[in-house]
């Protein structure tokens, strides 16, 4: 047990990683830590994926004559396109996050709903 | 932010920051990383300008419309190969150089031409999300 | 021609990348180049289709590398029926903005509202043509950004908030896919949706925890983009405060499209063999019935026209997931045959109340009495809306609930028809007050109106006249529904 536990470190960490990010967004209130949450929860996904490709023994995949196996290089280069739109969504919810501060004047979720059901 | 330590230390390693942005996006297709890692790293190199010396005049050196116009062809030009590899009469971004010997970078046909259209447009558009991050605190 | 459907993809692309440089030039409205744009993509579809009515599906490979090294890209009878779609419904949406956003999201804002447009229609169509699953999670989060785009462009407080909601819940949703794209990459090592096909059997048989889980993710993932039942939350404040063109399209297509392609993936990808195992059908099935019964329900209570209508979108998605879920020929082809119902229709809905509000300012139900003299051709499109949603014949809902009918007898689950009545009923109990109010009732003011310009009057006329068109004679699109029905069922 221990030892399947050892051999699938990676994944295991990958999901605590994404429990911990998921868990953020859940429960603190403020805009900002939702986002530093997602941002965590993307990582836990991204080594998850990433670490689908390890090949026990194999090297870095540039390509060099002398060296006979390769770890896989398709997940991270779909990765990186992850990555990156990662950022995307993270820089679009900061600057929404921006003008609701310039709107409400607190960053704090449960002020916002509260700013928002006392003017209706 | 005018501290003396930060604008001497940025003076010396911002040309080294955008050289090294430059050779992950040129070897994009011999060793890992490509246009996304280094557009990124040419962009931080304009950021830390901005962020050392004076806002205003790290926007004089990298104006809007410059930004806006590096964005929109670098994105034309990754179009523009992938037609041009229609008109020569493969389908839609079919390699129409020749592949070279694998490692130099001189090798893998039309992949550093996009990867270096791929790395300006990266570049600019983070510069353009820091445009626009910043202008905000500035019209509050 | 068979360069055909990469080059819509790529058309709206470059368009994109020029709109806001053409932005800066003063005497050039972008507009026009939205509209030409459009109708150009609308014409490549249908060539696109005509090919494929000629010489069948065929699978297209950028850059001629083949399938399990390549993308595929796969251009069968769905990809026609959901170009035909986008681009139509957009065409119609863009020639209402042209005048009919200005007011709402101010001058200078029209440039960036084009751009966005032209990059959500360049995911839509890739959504409606990929046969990998990477190809897919690209287009799903560029669609993601440009919805949640078009929702925030508007700078109110309501707007701004509707769109955050709308963007964390839709990154959750895209992060459950990634990782159920590497679940399934992890037990069968293919991206490519035609060669999994072909593994899934020996990967069950070996792992089924991955594949249930996988499974489980798509359907959550997927679910939160379209608005399955709980997952629905965002809809409400994302579609009604939005500008309304974007309500159109968000409500039209963007939330169609995931629904396609959940099908496409539970269907063509797992296969129907696996869910003598796994019970997905039975799930789903029960989702769509609370969404049905949840949706009308709290759509009733609404003060709000365009909440009202995003509720009962609610509803409407239910009957699609239910037509997706009985796995019967007729059902499905029901189900997709109301989706088309659907996007024609609440597109309508949302192009007419944004012109009521153009006209009027009017945002609440209670104020809309009286309003079918001084807007005679708007109501009679709004009645005409209503009644296809509402299920009476002449209009293409009609059609669609009669074959959701005929598909759950086909299924031996004649208790739904009574579900589809009571949602029917339901839906009646709050467009029927709607209607009679507009053309029975007093109006509060005395302030009187006309028509709205004819540049917004004419695509609403034309979705009527294409929902009337499809509930008349609907054996075009019957054809081409049966035919991806049997498709995914062989």
């Amino acid at each position: 047990m221990v030892n399947q536990l050892m051999t699938n470190l990676h994944y295991l960490v990958a999901m605590i990683l994404f429990i911990i990010g998921f868990h953020t967004m859940l429960t603190h209130s403020n805009l900002i830590k939702k986002v530093i949450g997602m941002n965590i929860m993307e990582t836990g996904i991204f080594l998850l994926f990433i670490s689908i490709g390890y090949v026990r023994g194999g090297s870095a995949p540039i390509i060099n004559d002398s060296i006979a196996s390769y770890v896989n290089p398709l997940p991270s280069a779909l990765i990186l396109t992850g990555i990156v739109v990662g950022v995307s969504l993270t820089a679009f919810s900061l600057s929404m996050i921006l003008k609701i501060y310039h709107y409400y004047g607190t960053v704090d979720s449960d002020e916002i709903m509260k700013i928002k059901d006392a003017e209706e | 932010m005018r501290d003396v330590v930060l604008q001497t230390i940025a003076k010396l390693i911002i040309p080294f920051i955008q050289l090294y942005g430059l050779y992950i996006i040129v070897h994009g297709h011999i060793t890992p990383g490509g246009g996304f890692a280094g557009g990124s790293i040419l962009a931080s190199s304009f950021i830390l300008y901005a962020l050392a010396y004076d806002v205003g005049d790290g926007f004089r050196r990298m104006p809007r419309l410059a930004a806006k116009w590096l964005e929109s062809m670098g994105g034309l030009m990754f179009v523009a190969i992938g037609l041009f590899a229609l008109v020569q009469g493969g389908n839609y971004l079919t390699n129409f150089l020749g592949i070279g010997n694998p490692g130099t970078i001189l090798s893998g046909g039309s992949i550093p031409l996009l990867t270096i259209a791929v790395g300006i447009k990266v570049a600019s558009t983070i510069i353009t999300l820091f445009y626009h991050l910043l202008e905000e605190k500035r019209h509050g | 021609m068979t360069h055909l459907p990469v080059l819509i993809i790529v058309f709206y692309l470059v368009l994109a990348f020029l709109t806001p440089l053409l932005g800066r030039i003063k005497r050039l409205n972008t507009g026009w180049l939205a509209i030409g744009g459009t109708l150009a993509g609308l014409i490549m579809a249908a060539v696109l289709a005509w090919h494929v009515a000629q010489n069948g599906p065929y699978s297209y490979f950028p850059g001629q590398w083949q399938a399990p090294i390549g993308i595929e890209v796969r251009v069968d009878a769905l990809t026609v029926l959901m170009t035909l779609l986008n681009n139509g419904v957009g065409l119609m949406v863009m020639l209402f903005a042209l005048r009919g956003v200005k007011n709402e999201i101010g001058e200078g804002l029209t440039v960036w509202y084009n751009t966005i447009f032209f990059l959500l229609m360049a995911a839509l169509n890739g959504l409606a043509m990929s046969f990998d699953l990477f190809n897919v999670f690209v287009f799903t989060e560029i669609g993601t950004i440009t919805a949640c785009a078009l929702v925030a462009i508007k700078p109110k407080r309501m707007c701004i908030r509707a769109a955050l909601h709308y963007l964390i819940l839709s990154t959750v949703g895209s992060g459950m896919i990634l990782l159920a794209i590497s679940l399934i990459y992890m037990v069968t090592g293919h991206l490519n949706m035609g060669f999994i096909s072909g593994e899934i059997a020996g990967a069950f048989a070996l792992y089924p925890l991955n594949i249930y889980v996988a499974m489980g993710l798509f359907i959550v993932g997927f679910g939160i983009k379209a608005a399955l039942f709980p997952l629905h939350i965002w809809l409400p404040d994302a579609h009604s405060s939005a500008p309304a063109p974007s309500s159109a399209l968000l409500s039209g297509l963007v939330v169609k499209i995931y629904i396609v392609v959940l099908g496409r993936l539970l269907f063509q990808m797992f296969g129907v063999g696996i869910f003598e195992n796994i019970p997905v059908p039975d799930v789903l099935i029960f989702l769509a019935i609370l969404g049905m019964l949840f949706g009308s329900i709290s759509a009733m209570n609404q003060l709000e026209f365009k909440r009202m209508l995003a509720y009962s979108s609610v509803a409407q998605i239910g009957y699609i997931f239910l037509g997706l879920s009985l796995t019967t020929h007729e059902a499905m082809a029901g189900g997709l045959f109301h989706m088309v119902s659907h996007a024609l229709t609440k597109s309508m809905l949302f192009l007419a109340a944004g012109a009521i509000y153009y006209k009027t300012g009017i945002k609440k139900t209670d104020e809309l009495n009286g309003i079918g003299y001084q807007l005679p051709l708007v109501t009679a499109a709004v009645t005409v809306g209503a009644i296809s949603m509402i299920g009476i014949p002449g209009t293409s809902g009609f059609v669609s609930k009669w074959m959701l009918a005929f598909g759950a007898f086909d299924a031996q689950r004649p208790l739904l028809v009574g579900v589809l009545l009571i949602s029917s009923l339901l839906n009646a109990t709050y467009y029927f007050p709607l209607i009679s109010r507009a053309w029975f009732g007093h109006p509060r003011s005395s302030l009187r109106w006309d028509e709205p310009p004819r540049l917004m009057l004419l695509p609403i006329i034309v979705l009527m006249i294409g929902n009337l068109w499809f509930g008349i004679f609907p054996q075009t699109l019957r054809i081409l529904v049966v035919q991806v029905a049997s498709m995914w069922l062989p």
